[in-house]
C-alpha cells in the first residue's frame, strides 16, 4: 500500500508538477515492475511494441506479400479489422464501467453506439443540406450540411451519449438485476427502431414545419460522412494505417479515463453499490446518483466508439445497431474478464479477430474442401452463444477478470459468506450466530409476509408503501 | 366499426398463441426466477418441427380429407409437444441447473446464449428465408353461415381457439388440482422448505420445463397453421410479446399471463393496423418498460411465487 | 455508568430540554398492512449517552432502528435528530429522509448480520464510509486534479487512523471477507465511524462473541463515547452488555414500549420479565 508522504501541490503548479512527476516516474515504475514480475513485464512490452508497429508491419509485410501468413496458420487481420478492434475495445471498456464496476447488466448498450454514430452523421455530413455550417473543417465553406471537425465531434458525441445514458438509465434505478437487464434491452431495441423510422417525418408545431423530412436516413442511413481529418491527413477507411493509429489514441484515452475512474471515490462507490447497495446507501453513498453516473459515463465511451466508427466508415445506418451487437460487447467483457480493463480489451481484440478474420478465413478453407459446408462466419452467433453458455458454466468471471469479480463469482454471494463464524471454525460461536440469524430472519419473515399483505391491501386501495427493496429483503 | 371488430378478432387469435408461450415464461420465472430468453426460440423450433412434419413427412395440404387432416394435425401436435418439451428440459439440465447457485444474472446470460444457439440451428438447417406451408385448413368464414359478411372469423382462427383453450384450461387444472402442481407451487414459494418437505425440487423444475416446452410446441403448431409461414427469427417477436404478456399479467400468475396475452394481441393488431407495423415492436417494448418501471407486479399481482 | 449529569431519572418524555436530546421520536408507528410492527413509540436519546433498546425477538427493535436511519418510512409519528426533522408530513403524505441523507446528517450504523463489502480491503471499506464527506466529483477523478489527489491521500490517512482506533492497522489490505469474525465486527464500526457520526447505531455488536470479546467490545464502545463524544444506541440481547454499559434502557414488546429507565429499574420490572420469560416467571 502506498502512502505518499509528499504533500500535494494545488493549482496550476500542481498540474504541471503532476504531469512532470508522472513522466519522470515512468522509467522508475517500469524498472520496478520489471524487478517484481520480469516475465510479465517483458511480455507486455513486446506485445505493446508489436501492437504499435503492427499496422506498419501489416502494410509492408503481411498483406502485400503474404509472406508470413502462408506459413502462419492464421491470417493477419487487415487494417479495417484492427480499427474495429480499437472501436470495440473502447466500447468494452465503457460497458465494463456499467456492468463490471457498477454491476448493472446493460443489454442495450448498442443504443449509445448509435447515438455516437448519428452524431457524426448529423454534424459532419451533407445530410442537413438546407443549411451550411462549416467550422474548422477541411470542407469548403458553403458546402451543404453541417461540417464540424472530428476533434469537436468527440466531446459532443460523449455528451450526447452520456445524456441519453442517464436518461435511459433513470427508469431502471429501482429495478433489480434481471428486470434492469430487460428494460435496458428494451431501450437498446427502441432506439435503433426510432432512427430507422424517422425517414419521413411530417411534423407541424409552432416554428417547426417538417414535411416528409428525412431526419435519419431510415433504412438507407446517412452517407457520406466526413472522415476525420488532421493536418490534411484523412483518417477514414481509405487511409489504412492512419485510422488504426487514431483508434489507438482514442483507446489510450479511454484506458486512462477508465483507470482514473476506477481508482477514485466514484470507483469505490460503484464497487460498494455492486457488492451491497443497501449497506452502501447506509454509508452515505447516493445510489441514484452513483448508478446514473455509471450509465452516463459508460455510455459516453460507446459514443466515442460510434462517432469514430461512423467517421471512419463514412456512413451509418440503423442496421448496424442490433441486439446482437450489444451482446457481442457483453461477450467481450465476459470472455475477456469482467471488471478488469485489460481483460476486456483482450476480449474485444480476440472477438473481433475471431468474427472478422478467423471465421471468414475458416469459411474459405472449408469452402475449398467442400463448397456445401455452411459458412461459419454466417453462424458466428451460434459459436458465440455456445461460448456464453460454456463461460457461464465454467468460468463466469472470464479469463482475465479483476480479482474482486472473480472472487465474487466463485463464492457465495455477499451477505452469506460474511459474518458466518463457521469460517472461523468455532462451532459454539457458529451456533450462537446461527440462532441470532434465525431470530433475525424470523423477524424479517414476519415483516416480509406483512409487506406482502401490505402490498395487496395497498394495491386494493390505491395507496402504496413498500418496505424498501433489498436483495434479501433486508432493510 | 367492422374494421375495429375485425382487428379485435385478429388480436384475440394472436393473443391465444401468445398466451401459450407466455405460460412457459411465467411458469419458469415463477419457479426459478429466471427469464428464459430462449423460450421464444423454442416456440420457433416447434413451428419448424411442425412445418417439417406437415409438409415433408405427412404431406397434407388443402386437398386432404377432413378426418385424415384432423388425425394428422393431432399427431403433429403430439409429436411437436413431445419434441419441444424434451428440448426444453434438456436445455434446463445443461444450461440452467448447473447455475442454480450462481449469482442471479448468470442463468440469464446463459439463456441469452441459448437463444442465439437455437436461432442459429434453425438458420443452419432451414436457411434464412421464410418457410411456408400451403393453407391447409378449409378457407371457410365461420361467420358467413350466420349471415354476417362484413366480419370474418376464419377457420384458422377457430382452430387456434380449439387448440389453445383446452390447453390453458388443462394447465390451470394441473397446477391447482394435482399433486405435481402443488409441488410446483410449493417449490415456487420456497424451494428449500419444499425440499425439506419431501418435494424433489430438481424433478419438479424439470417437469415445469417439460410443460412449458410442450405448450410452446403446441403454440408452434398452431402458429404455422394459422400464419402459414415460419422463419428463424420468429421467436424474437413472439418471445417479446409473450414475455410482455406474462409481465403485464403479473409474472408467476397463470391467469395473468393469459389476460396479458389477450391484451397484447390486441395491442399488436391495433398497432399493425392503425399505426404501422414497423413501429409495433417498439411499442410493445415501450409497454414492457412501462410495466416494469411503474407496476412490476403486473395487473393480477404475483400468485405462483409470493417472493417480493 | 451514570451519564451526563442531570439526565438520570429525568428522561420521561418531554421533561428534557430540546438541546440535551439528540434524537426525539414521538408517536412513531410502523404498520405493514394489517401488522403493526411499531406502535406509537416515544423515545428520546440524550446527547452523549449510551442507550440500549431491548426486547424479545420480533418486538420491532430493528424496525425502529430502520426508521431512524431512513430505510423505512414511519406510518405515523415524527423523528427529530439534532434539530433536523427526519420525517416530514404534508397532508396525508409522510416522507422520510433517504438513508444517505440521514448518514450525511450524522448517523452511522452497523448491521446485525455483518454487511461489509467483502471483496474490498479493510481500508477501502472504511474509505467508502468517508464517501459522504469527500468532495471530489467524477471529473476531478477523470482529470486526476490536484485537489482530488490530495483528497485521496487524506482519505487514506484518515482511513488508517480509524483502523488504528479499532486495532486493525496491520490488516488494512486484507479483504473484508477474509477477516476473522471479531475483526469484521470492528471493521464495521470503523466504517460507521468514518461517516463522522454524532449518533452511532449498533445492531447487536456483540453477537457471536464470547465473554472476553464481549467485555472488550463493551469497554471499546464506552471509550468511543468518551473520546469521540458520540451518542450510542444499541440493540442488544446480551444482558451483561445491557446492564454493564447502558445508562438508559428501553424495552419493546410487540412494538410497544413496556418499560423504560435505568438498567436496574428495567430488570426489576415485572412486565419485562413476563415479556421475556412468560407469565409464570414474573411471579417467581
Amino acid at each position: 500500500m502506498t502512502t505518499q508522504t509528499k504533500p500535494v501541490e494545488r493549482g496550476f503548479g500542481g498540474w504541471v508538477g503532476f504531469l512532470v512527476d508522472s513522466l519522470v516516474a515512468i522509467p522508475g515504475a517500469y524498472a520496478h515492475a520489471f524487478r517484481r514480475r520480469p516475465v510479465r513485464t517483458v511480455v507486455l512490452t513486446v506485445l505493446v511494441i508489436f501492437g504499435l508497429i503492427y499496422p506498419v508491419l501489416n502494410k509492408e509485410f503481411f498483406q502485400p506479400y503474404n509472406r508470413l501468413s502462408n506459413a502462419f496458420p492464421l491470417p493477419f487481420p487487415e487494417d479495417a479489422v484492427v480499427t474495429f478492434m480499437m472501436i470495440f475495445a473502447i466500447m468494452a471498456i465503457g460497458l465494463n464501467i456499467v456492468a463490471g464496476f457498477a454491476g448493472l447488466l446493460d443489454l442495450g448498450y448498442v443504443a449509445f453506439y448509435a447515438f455516437g454514430a448519428y452524431t457524426a452523421a448529423f454534424l459532419a455530413s451533407p445530410h442537413f443540406g438546407s443549411v451550411s455550417i462549416v467550422l474548422f473543417s477541411e470542407t469548403i465553406p458553403g458546402f451543404p450540411g453541417i461540417h464540424l471537425p472530428f476533434w469537436m465531434l468527440v466531446p459532443i458525441a460523449m455528451a450526447v451519449a452520456a445524456a441519453f445514458g442517464a436518461l435511459l438509465g433513470a427508469p431502471t434505478l429501482r429495478l433489480r438485476g434481471d428486470y434492469l437487464a430487460i428494460v435496458t434491452l428494451g431501450f437498446g431495441e427502441i432506439v435503433p427502431v426510432i432512427f430507422k423510422n424517422l425517414a419521413s417525418v411530417t411534423f407541424d408545431l409552432g416554428p417547426i414545419h417538417l414535411v416528409n423530412a428525412n431526419l435519419t436516413g431510415g433504412n438507407l442511413g446517412i452517407n457520406p460522412i466526413d472522415p476525420p481529418i488532421f493536418f490534411g491527413i484523412r483518417f477514414g477507411s481509405s487511409s489504412g494505417i492512419a485510422a488504426v493509429y487514431l483508434g489507438m489514441i482514442l483507446l489510450a484515452g479511454a484506458i486512462i479515463i477508465a483507470r482514473n475512474l476506477e481508482r477514485s471515490r466514484m470507483g469505490r462507490a460503484w464497487m460498494a453499490i455492486r457488492e451491497d447497495e443497501i449497506a452502501a446507501e447506509m454509508m452515505g453513498v447516493n445510489p441514484v446518483r452513483t448508478k446514473l453516473l455509471a450509465f452516463a459515463l459508460g455510455a459516453s465511451f460507446a459514443g466515442v466508439a460510434g462517432v469514430f466508427q461512423a467517421s471512419y466508415q463514412g456512413l451509418t445506418t440503423s442496421d448496424f445497431f442490433t441486439f446482437a451487437t450489444s451482446i457481442l460487447v457483453l461477450i467481450m467483457i465476459i470472455l475477456g474478464g469482467i471488471g478488469n480493463i485489460w481483460g476486456v480489451i483482450v476480449g474485444a481484440i480476440t472477438l473481433v479477430f475471431v468474427d472478422k478474420t478467423f471465421l471468414p478465413y475458416l469459411g474459405q478453407r472449408m469452402a475449398a474442401i467442400n463448397s456445401d459446408l455452411p459458412n461459419p462466419s454466417q453462424f458466428n452467433f451460434l459459436i458465440f452463444g455456445v461460448l456464453l453458455v460454456i463461460m457461464m458454466r465454467f468460468r463466469p468471471e472470464g479469463f482475465i477478470p479483476s480479482r474482486q469479480r472473480a472472487a465474487e463469482l466463485r463464492h457465495a454471494p455477499p451477505g452469506q459468506a460474511i459474518g458466518s463464524a463457521a469460517t472461523m471454525g468455532d462451532a459454539a460461536v457458529a451456533a450462537e450466530n446461527l440462532a441470532d440469524t434465525i431470530a433475525a430472519s424470523q423477524e424479517e419473515e414476519v415483516l416480509a409476509e406483512a409487506a406482502a399483505v401490505e402490498e395487496e391491501t395497498a394495491a386494493a386501495d390505491g395507496t402504496s408503501e413498500t418496505p424498501p427493496r433489498g436483495p434479501e429483503g433486508q432493510p | 366499426m367492422d374494421q375495429v371488430i375485425q382487428t379485435i378478432i385478429i388480436g384475440l387469435s394472436n393473443g391465444l398463441i401468445f398466451a401459450l408461450v407466455a405460460l412457459g415464461y411465467t411458469l419458469v420465472y415463477g419457479i426459478i426466477e429466471l427469464i428464459n430468453f430462449a423460450h421464444g426460440d423454442l416456440f420457433m423450433l416447434g413451428s419448424f418441427i411442425a412445418f417439417v412434419l406437415i409438409s415433408l413427412v405427412f404431406h397434407i395440404n388443402a386437398d386432404t380429407g377432413l378426418p385424415m387432416m384432423i388425425g394428422v394435425i393431432l399427431v403433429v401436435i403430439a409429436i411437436t409437444m413431445l419434441a419441444t418439451a424434451t428440448i426444453n428440459a434438456s436445455i434446463e439440465r445443461v444450461a440452467y441447473r448447473p447455475l442454480r447457485n450462481a449469482p442471479k444474472l448468470a442463468p440469464l446470460i446463459s439463456a441469452i446464449g441459448m437463444s442465439f444457439v437455437l436461432q442459429n440451428i434453425a438458420l443452419l438447417i432451414f436457411g434464412p428465408a421464410n418457410k411456408s406451408v400451403d393453407a391447409i385448413l378449409p378457407p371457410v368464414n365461420v361467420l358467413s353461415s350466420f349471415g354476417i359478411s362484413t366480419i370474418t372469423i376464419s377457420s384458422e382462427q377457430v382452430f387456434v381457439a380449439i387448440v389453445t383453450i383446452p390447453l390453458l384450461v388443462g394447465l390451470t387444472w394441473f397446477v391447482s388440482k394435482t399433486r405435481q402442481g402443488k409441488a410446483m407451487r410449493a417449490t415456487a414459494q420456497d424451494p428449500d422448505t419444499a425440499g425439506l418437505m419431501g418435494v424433489d425440487v430438481n424433478r419438479t423444475i424439470a417437469i415445469t420445463f417439460l410443460i412449458g416446452g410442450a405448450l410452446a410446441g403446441a403454440a408452434g403448431v398452431v402458429q404455422i397453421l394459422y400464419n402459414n409461414t415460419t422463419v428463424w427469427n420468429l421467436g424474437f417477436r413472439f418471445g417479446l410479446n409473450s414475455f410482455t404478456s406474462a409481465v403485464l399479467g403479473g409474472i408467476g400468475n397463470l391467469q395473468g399471463a393469459v389476460l396479458g396475452a389477450m391484451i397484447l394481441g390486441l395491442i399488436n393488431a391495433f398497432s399493425d393496423r392503425y399505426i404501422a407495423a414497423n413501429w409495433t415492436n417498439a411499442i410493445v417494448f415501450g409497454v414492457l418498460i412501462a410495466i416494469l418501471v411503474f407496476k412490476p407486479t403486473g395487473l393480477l399481482g404475483q400468485q405462483l411465487a409470493d417472493r417480493a | 455508568m451514570t451519564g451526563p449529569a442531570g439526565v438520570a431519572g429525568d428522561l420521561r418524555t418531554g421533561r428534557l430540554a430540546d438541546d440535551q436530546v439528540l434524537v426525539r421520536a414521538r408517536q412513531v408507528t410502523k404498520r405493514f398492512g394489517g401488522l403493526i410492527a411499531v406502535n406509537s413509540v416515544d423515545f428520546d436519546i440524550p446527547r452523549g449517552s449510551i442507550v440500549s433498546l431491548i426486547g424479545p425477538n420480533g418486538a420491532g427493535k430493528t424496525t425502529f432502528f430502520n426508521m431512524i436511519t431512513g430505510a423505512y418510512t414511519p406510518t405515523a409519528g415524527e423523528i427529530v435528530f439534532d434539530g433536523h426533522p427526519l420525517v416530514t408530513q404534508s397532508g396525508k403524505k409522510i416522507r422520510s429522509k433517504k438513508p444517505f441523507e440521514v448518514t450525511a446528517l450524522g448517523i452511522g450504523r452497523t448491521f446485525q448480520n455483518i454487511r461489509l463489502f467483502g471483496t474490498m480491503s479493510a481500508l477501502d471499506n472504511v474509505r467508502v464510509g468517508l464517501h459522504v464527506h469527500l468532495k471530489s466529483h467524477w471529473w476531478d477523478a477523470v482529470l486526476r486534479s490536484p485537489s482530488m489527489r490530495a483528497e485521496e491521500q487524506q482519505s487514506i490517512v484518515r482511513g488508517m487512523e480509524l483502523l488504528d482506533l479499532v486495532g486493525l492497522t496491520d490488516r488494512a489490505d486484507v479483504w473484508a471477507r477474509n477477516l476473522p469474525y471479531g475483526d469484521q465486527r470492528r471493521l464495521e464500526i470503523a466504517r460507521a465511524l468514518a461517516t463522522n457520526p454524532k449518533l452511532l447505531l449498533l445492531d447487536e455488536p456483540t453477537a457471536g462473541m464470547n465473554s472476553s470479546e464481549t467485555a472488550e467490545m463493551t469497554s471499546f464502545i464506552r471509550s468511543l463515547r468518551s473520546s469521540l463524544g458520540l451518542t450510542v444506541l444499541l440493540i442488544e440481547h446480551d444482558m451483561r452488555v445491557v446492564m454493564g454499559i447502558s445508562e438508559r434502557v428501553t424495552v419493546l414488546d410487540y412494538g410497544e414500549v413496556i418499560a423504560e429507565g435505568t438498567p436496574e429499574e428495567v430488570r426489576a420490572s415485572p412486565r419485562v420479565v413476563e415479556a421475556y420469560l412468560g407469565r409464570g416467571a414474573a411471579d417467581t
